[in-house]
């Protein structure tokens, strides 16, 4: 490594070389992404986003959904500060289908208690170059 | 000195990119699953709920230790390029941020933002110049002193070495400095912001303007909440933070004009031809327009819909990218260049990293709601 490397925070030659190095990074990691998601990914698995338990499922196995069909309903502890003071209430919320696809299998049930990004709850597949 | 070849310069970032990877790849695997299960002091999990540890703040420790421990406190020469990588992952981790918030999102928090950061960074310059010239250091120094404290530790001093005149070492020193400061606020901000029963709203808010370097911001916050998700700590201290690295050319023209004014005009090298506009397209980090660009496909739905598949994966990577960078960092922090650094650039980035860790929580506290914007 030359002396004048040495001592640098940065492998480019300026800030500016590296912002815009790091746009373009992104930019490829994006594509990437959305690539895999749309095209690759055989089919996607629906996890829980918080934890909560699960009222209603309104699909089954073999099933077409369209894109904004509901797909289950949970039940969740809603957090939120009003007035400075941390309210906390329980909550619906309606889980719909992001994109056309059919469903593979459920893998709850109602009642069920969801643990955030542990159960999985429906495995799906989606219309290639929609982004499930 | 012999020029290397574009592929030896490629190749010679793979080993120290590898470590980072690796260390990374073993951090999330093995270590941070084992925190979470471990029972300490009769608690299970008791590393992660009590210390906030998480694969974050982890990475950053081992780059610490890595350096100044494994390096004998200097990068080896077969890994500098590798570690030479970190703003890269950093700056291409916030760049992603954006994918967290929608352009109106922004606008809702935008103009507090804007309002308390310029009041905290251009109050922490002018303090610095006060201080520094007080206690007479150098007015070099003072530069890039006032622009870690009141910035960012690294890309502002940076930026503002050629106006001043400072010498490497002094950079060094600069980010020594505040990057030692942003350590220890690091850990003790969640249990601050635990005890003072703080919002995700407030505490973003605060890490945002008190801590000075976009990876710490990013530790601190996921160390309170750790969600990437927006409506979380880390959503809004990023904004703040965001806003701040914005500042930076506003900040790099104050401080050469006081430096330049403060010289005799002959030996001022950048004087004659400075103007805010030469400054701002010299010195802006054009990569911020990339976080508004990732914002901007978010609120268009072209990164997919809110809790997706898709979005989920895109975050997951961001937060291996983060991960990455930020085990360059600890790398950069040596304890020794801290040592040096001693006598009176500590007292001024203590003094003036303190001031504004605890007057910005104050303002919080008192001005700023609960209640989250988004």
């Amino acid at each position: 490594m030359s002396d004048k490397a040495k001592g640098k925070m940065t492998v480019f030659k300026t800030d500016r070389h590296e912002d815009a190095a790091a746009m373009v990074f992104v930019s490829l990691v994006v594509i990437v992404v959305l690539t895999y998601m749309a095209y690759v990914v055989p089919t996607v698995t629906i996890k829980p986003s918080q934890d909560g338990k699960l009222v209603s499922i309104a699909v089954q196995t073999d099933q077409e959904v369209k894109k904004g069909d509901l797909l289950y309903t949970f039940e969740y502890k809603d957090k939120k500060f009003v007035n400075g003071q941390l309210e906390e209430k329980l909550a619906i919320k309606e889980v719909k289908a992001s994109t056309n696809g059919k469903v593979l299998s459920v893998g709850v049930k109602e009642g069920d208690v969801l643990k955030k990004g542990k159960n999985a709850i429906l495995v799906m597949d989606h219309e290639k170059g929609t982004l499930p | 000195m012999e020029e290397k070849s574009s592929v030896a310069k490629v190749l010679a970032i793979v080993p120290g990119l590898a470590v980072m990877i690796g260390t990374l790849f073993l951090l999330r695997t093995y270590v941070e699953p084992w925190m979470k299960d471990a029972v300490v002091f009769g608690q299970k999990g008791w590393l992660v709920q009590v210390l906030s540890l998480n694969y974050i703040l982890l990475s950053i420790i081992a780059g610490i230790i890595y350096r100044n421990v494994f390096f004998g406190g200097k990068i080896p020469d077969w890994a500098e390029a590798g570690f030479r990588t970190t703003r890269l992952f950093i700056k291409s981790g916030v760049i992603m941020l954006g994918c967290l918030y929608t352009l109106q999102k922004l606008a809702k928090v935008g103009s507090i933002a804007i309002l308390l950061i310029s009041t905290f960074v251009f109050g922490t310059v002018f303090f610095v110049i006060w201080y520094g010239k007080r206690i007479g250091m150098e007015r070099s120094m003072i530069g890039v002193m006032g622009a870690s404290c009141g910035v960012c530790g690294v890309s502002a001093a940076v930026a503002t070495a050629p106006g001043v005149n400072a010498k490497p070492s002094e950079v060094a020193l600069a980010i020594a400095t505040i990057l030692g400061f942003g350590i220890m606020t690091m850990f003790i901000s969640p249990f601050i912001g635990k005890a003072l029963s703080m919002s995700d709203y407030q505490f973003g808010a605060w890490v945002g303007t008190g801590i000075l370097n976009s990876g710490q911001v990013l530790a601190t916050c996921l160390a309170f909440n750790p969600t990437f998700a927006p409506g979380t700590a880390v959503a809004y201290g990023e904004i703040w933070n965001v806003v701040r690295v914005i500042s930076i050319p506003f900040v790099v023209f104050i401080i050469t004009t006081w430096a330049c004014k403060a010289e005799a005009a002959e030996s001022c090298s950048t004087g004659s031809q400075m103007s805010l506009g030469k400054v701002f397209k010299d010195r802006f980090p054009i990569f911020v327009i990339g976080f508004f660009g990732m914002t901007a496909l978010s609120s268009l739905g072209w990164l997919g819909a809110e809790g997706s598949n898709t979005l989920h994966l895109m975050r997951e990577v961001m937060s291996w990218i983060f991960g990455i960078g930020l085990v360059g960092q600890g790398a950069y922090i040596d304890f020794r260049e801290l040592r040096r650094a001693g006598g009176k650039p500590l007292r001024v980035g203590l003094v003036a990293g303190t001031l504004k860790y605890v007057v910005a929580l104050i303002v919080i506290m008192l001005f700023v709601s609960k209640d989250a914007s988004f």
